[in-house]
């Protein structure tokens, strides 16, 4: 009997030093294990989605393997409806190993024409939630979640028309100056062009103007529009039918009312 | 003149046991150091964890002390079983049952520890078992040395 028990308690010795060598080792893996999200792309598929991929770095110099790894990520406006999610898996990730792998985000045209317009012109915020779920040493099961709110600068915000002014020109034409200002609150610099049709109550175009505008990020743009009309087309009252395009998007009309 | 003999030959084996127990509170502290410097990095992420470690340490190192103390008498099993039943029941209540939960820097972890856990409190209800079994044989010699012999 006392070879029985002393064995057993060899055995026992040798599994809890097994078990507190693993459980060490892996948790201080951790601290090799790096993750980093890389500079997003933005492609636009045959059926006119807009996929936003954001590559994942994620370097393994830990004892162990990953098992298991999945990102998916949510983004919701600020009412908490869901714009998109994305999802990535990747089965193992070996140790000593670094793998990029692409977290694609897709926007579908028709719910980016339906949101977009707010978006336009309104400034806002996104509320992404992300989850990364791995297995250290493919056993040990981790998750980390996370909600942030990601502010959004609306490109044209506070866009505005002016009061036209008319400029007689001869006995048939006069000139017409739209003023035009707006705000880009957006992260970039808008590149484009605007584009005003100028037409009466009775919808009857009586003429357009054409205007280049580079905003840079934060700025206050203020511009306007020349535009040469026939004095009997122009009437008291009537509205503008604006077209935007820019590098991302091209948007239009949006009708502004005059007089 | 045989009382007397009987006291030294008492307080000898208390001193041998209190020097065996020092020696291997010595050695376990060591290795509990070593391990420990692996677990000191996420200090800072983990609320109370050092504590917690210590507290457990603490506790597991005087049940040994007093087990040593206690040798070869049947009262050494009782602190091996006390022992079991501490790390069963600390285990499990420091690891919330296997599933921690933390919050660093607006980021929710969960960390699933119940393999961890699960092959832990198998290894103590082992070193439980071999406990009963070493208090039944202690038991089952001292009857048998005992005994008339027929």
């Amino acid at each position: 009997m006392d070879f029985s028990i002393r064995m057993i308690g060899v055995a026992s010795t040798l599994f809890w030093i097994l078990l507190v060598a693993f459980f060490a080792s892996a948790v201080y893996s951790v601290k090799d294990l790096h993750l980093s999200l890389g500079e997003p792309q933005l492609t636009l598929t045959a059926n006119s989605s807009v996929i936003i991929s954001i590559p994942i770095n994620i370097e393994n110099r830990g004892y162990y393997n990953l098992g298991d790894f999945n990102l998916t990520t949510k983004v919701a406006d600020l009412n908490g409806t869901k714009i998109t999610e994305g999802s990535t898996f990747i089965p193992t990730v070996e140790r000593g190993c670094e793998l990029i792998a692409l977290h694609n985000l897709t926007f579908r045209t028709d719910m980016l024409l339906e949101k977009g317009i707010y978006y336009l012109f309104n400034d806002s915020s996104f509320t992404i939630t992300a989850l990364i779920s791995v297995k250290l040493a493919e056993v040990i099961p981790i998750k980390a979640s996370s909600n942030f709110s990601v502010p959004w600068g609306a490109p044209f915000y506070n866009f505005q028309l002016g009061q036209p002014i008319y400029e007689p020109v001869n006995q048939t034409h006069v000139e017409v100056v739209v003023p035009i200002s707006f705000e880009n609150h957006a992260p970039v610099e808008i590149n484009g062009e605007i584009t005003i049709f100028m037409c009466n109550d009775e919808g009857t175009l009586a003429g357009q103007g054409t205007s280049t505008i580079t905003a840079p990020q934060g700025t206050l743009y203020i511009g306007e529009f020349v535009l040469y009309v026939q004095v009997s087309e122009i009437g008291q009252k009537g509205f503008f039918e604006v077209y935007f395009s820019t590098q991302f998007l091209s948007y239009g009309p949006l009708v502004i009312p005059y007089g | 003149m045989a009382e007397e003999s009987g006291m030294r030959s008492f307080a000898k084996k208390f001193v041998f046991n209190a020097i065996k127990a020092m020696l291997k509170t010595f050695i376990f502290y060591g290795l509990y150091l070593f391990v420990w410097s692996f677990f000191a990095i996420f200090e800072s992420y983990v609320p109370n964890l050092h504590q917690t470690v210590e507290n457990f340490v603490i506790v597991y190192i005087s049940l040994g002390i007093f087990r040593d103390i206690m040798s070869d008498t049947v009262f050494q099993y009782f602190f091996d079983v006390a022992k079991a039943f501490f790390v069963i029941g600390y285990l499990t209540l420091a690891l919330n049952g296997g599933i921690i939960n933390l919050l660093y820097m607006g980021i929710t972890l969960t960390i699933d520890l119940r393999f961890f856990l699960t092959a832990a409190i198998l290894l103590s209800l082992l070193g439980l078992s071999r406990s009963i079994l070493q208090a039944i044989n202690y038991a089952n010699k001292k009857a048998e040395s005992t005994s008339p012999n027929f």
